[in-house]
């Protein structure tokens, strides 16, 4: 079975799986104001994520030109472009890491550019690293509990005396992420430090802990990359059981199958500029983006 | 071999320091040695044990706080032994030139290193690794500077003349009631210091300290952080340096040198930076070298060499323990703890 | 005027030498990514050496040629030591241990000059003519001016061991990009002793230099507040900026001390302080210092 069809039948079964192993997670997301109940894939009434003419130079390069782009509500978008294009440049606009020339990004409406990489975090938007950021030294249970953070108020002194709030947060906050845990279905992993880990563990955990954050959209940059084909499949079963607890999905990637196969939409970059934007039928039929990749592997069996 | 460990049943059980039964009866029969302890050491009718031992307790408080600032923010900070001097000034001032008491005085130096250490870590934090150690050197520098050119510090001469703790007509004026507040005081230092650890603070510290890029990843505001590691760590300093100044009735500029920095650097690191019962076994370490100096130093049979002869000993022994650590066991004494308790528990497979 | 002639002309040559020894912490941490709290120490203990090979002015030693020999051995000596006992093992550790280690050496190699020497100020028997030298209405001391010139010389030799030599060359690779060097086969054993052993030499004609003029005292050790701020200034990975950062730091030291020591006594002590700290605040890469830049 190729990842594409696995997806596809992933996608009809994973509904009904996930809905039992909900637990917290399944009420976090009605909280959370998506109003989405697990399964309902289909049509989204708004944008969450947009991009207005953005462009971004170092020095003399121009990493991104007059991009526009829009996200909707609860889909799975993928960025595709070829290496340098300036992906993991969008992404890092969008959430604060890089500060943009030109141009503005909206989140819910609301203009989100140039503020600082911890308030876009704490607004709902989470994402991974390409090379996992994990803290190697920790288990994967205490890389988790830190995305946590942000959803707890202790302060200073009630955290030096230990009891009464700071105690019950500590408590409330093991037991979602245990509850995170379960949904990503990395139990094995809970208590092993990170160091002692696969790579493609290390991506997994590192998606679980942008999960635990309760993101209403989630940046994924390059999943994908450098995983075998087993990883693959769970890495996108994953994804899928992500959108359909309503949270949008943003994947950066290379990997043609996985993004004709679970994205709504796809948007494509080319030397800073997009040169598409779409469904995945569409976007695989644009000449440009055909060309972009020398026709190699987008002309093939995926589209 | 019984079974190791009790399976935890609850996340108050995982998260709780004492955790069995067991725990709490070594804690207990561990406070009462505490009680006696000084009736012990003074059994020979010698009272230097015992200020060892209260100069020590003031040691892990003041070290327990650059624990805060180094060993679990990561900000290197070699300007501590200021904050200790801030704390110490504030008090004797506040003690001989306003005639405040100790009990207002004492938090009120906590509070205004502190805000020291505010003025310090706010625009240092910006740098990074050795920029940052520099700039709180060079703080160092400028605070005995700005001390020593003072008329309200008495310039080079310090202050003496700092009058000791008292309730009523109770007065602390023996190394005995010096020893309960003090200790009272250190335990405090160190449940608040455990407590920041499993707190939301503190892992916020680890992850900055680990990898400031991608903390804000987390919503964690690394700038404000990175400050406030800096206002715990001066807050510990301050009370430490109070009571220091009190106990001792003097203070002087130059009982607060680059070395001192540099030694307790050490006992964090040589303890297990970022934990506090590496901290306290780090600052156990070095003063116990310190005092069987001091012994070896009064003995009869040597000849008299000076003072000054064995400071350099002592400084070149703490110096030579530091690099030993540093090359061979990074991760101090808190690490070599903990693997022999490990494979106690694995004995005989271990 | 002319005492503000005065005072930069001094302050140049004075600069010039602080440049100079300023260049050996910038070699130490550019090729074998050690921040040397230590330096300060290197210096003193060169200077220690040289009045133990050639004693002081009223009881002279060996003569000075001899005696600079020695001495000159001896910093090469002490270069592969410290190397070899201390840092070897740091290769490849992150940054702060050996930063860490450095500051127990700091206190390692002060105890035992003071135990050996003991405290006192000690006399460093003469190097170089004495007297003053006047041209025009300026006049300044004439070991400024000796000093200057094996300053320069130093620089000179040592640029030409870097520009012309193989060996000079690689160690001038494995500067800028250790692992590539070590790819082109640039042994970084080697590259690392080299780079002690120049940092120690360097440490040691800075200490001889100064203690011609000072005097040998356990205070030379304050030198490595003279050379952080040079370096701070000049820029942590620059050796041009070492020159540069020498002569603000000295000629500012000259004019601060004249001009301010009426509103701030004993201003000359701690200007090297505040200059580090204005440089942290403003610019923490110096002038030709290269900022890092994080890539996420």
């Amino acid at each position: 079975m190729t990842t594409a069809q696995t997806v596809k039948s992933a996608t009809a079964t994973s509904e009904c799986d996930m809905r039992g192993k909900m637990g917290q997670f399944f009420e976090f997301t009605v909280s959370a104001g998506n109003h989405m109940t697990p399964g309902e894939t289909g049509n989204k009434n708004g944008t969450i994520v947009a991009g207005r003419d953005l462009s971004l130079s170092f020095g003399g390069i121009k990493a991104l030109s007059n991009v526009d782009f829009q996200v909707r509500r609860g889909e799975i978008v993928s960025i595709i472009g070829p290496n340098g294009a300036g992906k993991t440049c969008l992404v890092n606009c969008i959430t604060g890491y890089y500060r943009p020339q030109k141009g503005t990004i909206t989140y819910d409406g609301r203009d989100i550019t140039g503020l600082p990489s911890y308030r876009i975090a704490r607004l709902g938007i989470s994402r991974t690293f390409q090379n996992p950021s994990l803290y190697p030294h920790m288990t994967a249970f205490d890389n988790l509990m830190l995305a946590r953070y942000m959803h707890t108020r202790t302060t200073l002194l009630e955290a030096m005396l230990f009891f009464g709030r700071s105690r019950r947060e500590e408590i409330e906050g093991r037991s979602f992420v245990e509850s995170i845990i379960s949904f990503a279905r990395i139990p094995d992993l809970r208590n092993r430090t990170v160091a002692t880990m696969s790579y493609g563990q290390r991506k997994l955990v590192e998606i679980a802990r942008a999960l635990a954050m309760e993101p209403r959209i989630i940046f994924l940059d390059e999943p994908m990359s450098g995983l075998d084909e087993v990883m693959k499949e769970l890495v996108a079963e994953l994804i899928i059981s992500i959108r359909n607890q309503g949270i949008t999905v943003v994947l950066v990637e290379h990997d043609m199958q996985v993004v004709m196969g679970l994205s709504n939409s796809v948007i494509v970059l080319d030397f800073g500029q997009k040169i598409a934007e779409g469904s995945p039928d569409d976007v695989c039929r644009n000449s440009q983006v055909t060309a972009a990749y020398i026709g190699g592997v987008v002309a093939d069996r995926s589209c | 071999m019984r079974t190791r460990g009790k399976i935890k049943r609850d996340y108050g059980r995982e998260l709780a320091v004492v955790r069995t039964r067991t725990h709490w009866f070594i804690l207990g029969v561990f406070l009462i040695f505490l009680g006696i302890l000084p009736t012990i050491l003074t059994a020979t009718d010698n009272n230097s044990w015992l200020t060892w031992l209260n100069f020590t307790l003031i040691t892990i408080i003041a070290v327990l706080g650059l624990n805060i600032t180094t060993g679990m923010a990561g900000q290197v900070s070699l300007g501590h032994a200021a904050f200790i001097m801030v704390g110490g000034y504030t008090l004797g001032i506040l003690t001989t030139k306003m005639d405040w008491p100790f009990w207002l005085a004492l938090p009120a130096g906590g509070i205004i290193t502190a805000a020291a250490g505010l003025v310090v870590g706010a625009p240092s934090v910006r740098l990074r690794g050795f920029y940052l150690a520099i700039a709180t050197l060079a703080f160092l520098f400028v605070a005995q500077f700005i001390i020593k050119h003072l008329d309200i510090t008495n310039g080079i001469h310090g202050l003496i003349g700092i009058p000791a703790p008292a309730i009523g007509g109770f007065k602390i004026d023996t190394d005995l009631k010096w020893y309960y507040l003090i200790l009272l005081l250190a335990i405090g230092g160190v449940i608040s210091s455990v407590n920041l650890t499993r707190s939301r603070l503190g892992r916020a510290f680890s992850a900055i300290r680990d990898n400031d890029i991608t903390a804000p990843s987390m919503g964690i505001n690394v700038y404000l952080t990175k400050v406030t590691a800096f206002f715990i760590g001066s807050l510990y300093a301050g009370i430490a340096g109070g009571l220091g100044a009190s106990y001792l009735s003097v203070i002087r500029v130059d009982q607060f040198t680059v070395f001192d920095s540099i030694w307790y650097l050490g006992m964090v690191i040589i303890g297990g930076a970022g934990s506090t019962a590496g901290t306290v076994m780090g600052v156990l370490f070095l003063r116990l070298i310190s005092q069987c100096l001091h012994i070896v130093s009064m003995g009869s049979w040597l000849p008299s060499l000076g003072a000054g002869f064995w400071t350099s000993i002592n400084y070149a022994i703490y110096g030579a323990t530091i690099i030993t650590f540093v090359s061979f066991q990074p991760y101090g004494l808190i690490a070599i703890w903990r693997k022999w308790q490990a494979q106690y528990k694995r004995w005989p497979f271990g | 005027m002319t005492t503000l002639l005065q005072l930069t002309l001094s302050g140049i040559l004075v600069g010039c030498v602080f440049g100079l020894i300023a260049m050996g912490f910038v070699i130490t941490y550019r090729s074998a990514h050690v921040f040397n709290m230590a330096y300060g120490q290197f210096a003193m203990v060169g200077a220690y050496m040289a009045w133990t090979f050639l004693g002081s002015p009223d009881s002279p030693r060996f003569p000075l040629w001899l005696g600079i020999i020695m001495t000159v051995l001896f910093a090469i000596a002490f270069g592969l030591f410290v190397e070899r006992a201390f840092f070897r093992r740091m290769i490849g550790r992150p940054l702060f241990v050996p930063f860490m280690l450095t500051l127990g050496l700091l206190a390692v190699i002060n105890s035992i000059v003071l135990l050996v020497w003991g405290p006192a100020p000690l006399a460093l028997a003469q190097t170089f003519p004495k007297g003053p030298v006047g041209v025009g209405e300026i006049t300044l001391p004439q070991e400024y001016l000796w000093s200057f010139g094996v300053a320069m010389a130093a620089l000179i030799a040592f640029v030409f061991f870097f520009r012309n030599t193989r060996l000079g060359l690689a160690i001038r690779a494995a500067y800028d990009n250790q692992v590539a060097a070590r790819c082109l086969g640039v042994s970084a054993r080697l590259n690392s002793q080299i780079a002690w052993v120049i940092s120690s030499l360097l440490a040691t004609i800075g200490g001889i230099l100064i203690a011609s003029v000072q005097g040998v005292s356990p205070l030379l050790g304050e030198l490595a507040i003279s050379v952080l701020a040079v370096t701070m200034l000049g820029g942590l990975d620059s050796l041009v900026g070492c020159i540069a950062g020498g002569l603000v730091l000295a000629i500012g030291g000259n004019l601060a001390s004249y001009y301010l020591n009426t509103y701030i006594q004993g201003i000359s002590e701690v200007f090297g302080v505040l200059l580090i700290l204005l440089v942290l605040l403003i610019r923490p890469a110096g002038l030709f210092g290269s900022k890092s830049i994080d890539r996420v």
